[in-house]
């Protein structure tokens, strides 16, 4: 497992590289609607009805943009949780920990384009 | 003052010709306001694994229907919840901060024959798009546009 | 003398041929006002306890032998001065390096991860004298400068919470080192490099916490050298699925 994990080092880099740059300059403005706007109700009324939440996610654009939220924050998180590990718990477990994280990271990749296709 | 590290940091593979005390760090090395910090930045790994696993029932909401998608809403406006969610935006500025900070100087001095823009020129580009973004995710799902 | 003020020194002692553990010692000193760490230490080998052992050399800072930790900080001791702290000091080894005695660390770990990034210009035809010496435009040598600065001094080895961590990581130094290779226009050894920097002791084990260069005392800045180094590293695994290659 380590010598997997060795090996995909590579791509899990730049897929937390994605996800901590892409990620990180998406969340702000998602989370100030979405999440935390619309359901304080400081938006006005359309803005995020369903009618228009939906026709926005369609959108072969909206659809990225709603993918790259859920699944690059996955991986960025992931890689840093891993880190976390190693700095608190050592390397003895890292191995175990880093595919536990990156198989989720994966797992919620793969629902998230499954789920962003069926809108 | 001090206490013993990993053993085996730093250890050469063949031993040397008197015995060795295993390695020392001090007490304060995890708890130094720098390495606090740090530590706080590894953190937010896990806010952001649950921010992406939470986006995921975004959109399995607005694939269910227009019951399911007010059943969200009305689910993210639980205390809990938004809590969760301004900690999260909390933890994304942090992070863009110290990223954006460290971004710059990360990049070779050229990649074959392309060049990065000059670090400071970098950075300011970084907060711009960040900025540009963030406006015009405010604007569409806000309502403004289209 | 009247400017001199006393202080005490905390010093970690250990003799592999007495001790089980490492132990600590006070001593109290007459501190000059100009007086760096070394020179304290200096001072109590010379007039107090001919036992004590620490490592220095040129007292300006470009050895590299005199670090330890200083109040928990890697420090070079020829280069920090009393002054900046206050009654009580405490000196230790460098974190993460076992000890041979005293403030004295192993150091053979560094060096055989050093000689792991091939420090050295690698050209897979060697230069005949009569085409002359190499030439580099100031621009093509600003791209490495840097990052050749280092003195080895091994600061950043006890401040890394990776090494800490993981005992086969490479390290600041010495990716900062293989990295200046990678750079500089005369190597050809990149495709190497770059695969001991994805082998054990990866590069990306690294999780650019910035300790290494918030410690170097010659502004390297090695953590610099290390995500460059990820980024190369990528490029070339990728390129290497498209360009057939040898070595």
């Amino acid at each position: 497992m380590k010598a997997l994990l060795l090996r995909l080092e590579p791509v899990i880099w730049l897929l937390f590289g994605a996800g901590i740059m892409v990620g990180t300059l998406l969340l702000p403005g998602y989370l100030l609607t979405v999440a935390l706007g619309a359901p304080l109700g400081l938006l006005p009324a359309h803005a995020l009805s369903y009618e228009r939440a939906h026709m926005l996610a369609a959108h072969p654009l909206g659809r990225l943009v709603l993918l790259a939220v859920i699944a690059l924050p996955l991986w960025k998180g992931a890689h840093h949780t891993r880190a976390l590990c190693v700095d608190l718990l050592g390397h003895g477990s890292d191995a175990l920990v880093g595919s536990l994280l990156y198989a989720i990271a994966l797992a919620g990749s793969i629902a998230g384009i499954a789920a962003v296709l069926t809108i | 003052m001090a206490r013993p590290a990993n053993p085996h940091a730093m250890a050469p593979a063949r031993p040397g010709a008197t015995r060795t005390a295993p390695p020392q760090i001090p007490d304060d090395f995890w708890s130094q306001p720098r390495m606090r910090t740090y530590l706080l930045f590894d953190a937010t790994g896990i806010v952001y694994l649950l921010v992406g696993l939470v986006a995921l029932r975004v959109a399995w909401a607005l694939a269910a229907g227009p019951e399911a998608w007010r059943a969200l809403l009305h689910g993210f406006s639980n205390p809990l919840y938004l809590l969760f969610h301004a900690v999260a935006l909390a933890a994304s500025l942090f992070v863009g901060v110290r990223f954006f900070r460290l971004f710059p100087k990360a990049q070779p001095a050229h990649i074959g024959p392309a060049k990065p823009p000059p670090q400071p020129v970098l950075h300011a580009m970084l907060y711009a798009a960040w900025a540009g973004v963030t406006l015009a995710l405010l604007a569409i799902l806000g309502g403004v546009w289209p | 003398m009247a400017d001199e003020k006393l202080r005490t020194f905390v010093i970690t002692r250990f003799d592999p041929d007495r001790d089980q553990v490492p132990k600590t010692q006070s001593y109290r000193v007459p501190c000059r006002p100009d007086w760096k760490v070394l020179d304290a230490l200096n001072f109590i080998k010379d007039e107090i306890d001919p036992t004590l052992s620490h490592r220095w050399s040129c007292r300006m800072a470009v050895c590299g032998s005199c670090g330890m930790n200083v109040n928990g900080e890697p420090k070079l001791t020829c280069k920090t001065a009393l002054d900046d702290y206050g009654d009580t000091v405490e000196i230790a080894p460098l974190s993460n390096f076992p000890i041979i005695r005293d403030l004295v660390i192993e150091m053979d770990g560094f060096l055989e991860k050093f000689q792991k990034v091939k420090p050295w210009v690698i050209v897979a035809k060697e230069r005949a004298a009569e085409e002359g010496t190499y030439r580099q435009t100031p621009e093509q040598l600003a791209a490495f400068k840097q990052f050749s600065m280092c003195i080895n001094c091994m600061l950043c080895y006890a401040a890394c919470p990776v090494v800490s961590q993981e005992p086969d990581f490479l390290g600041p130094a010495a990716i900062a080192l293989g990295h200046r290779y990678n750079m500089d226009s005369r190597d050809e050894g990149q495709p190497e490099r770059n695969r001991v920097f994805r082998g054990e002791g990866t590069v990306f084990s690294c999780s650019y916490a910035n300790e290494c260069s918030e410690v170097c005392p010659k502004n390297v800045d090695p953590a610099a050298a290390v995500n460059q180094a990820k980024l190369n590293a990528v490029i070339d695994w990728a390129t290497s699925f498209v360009v057939r290659r040898e070595g």
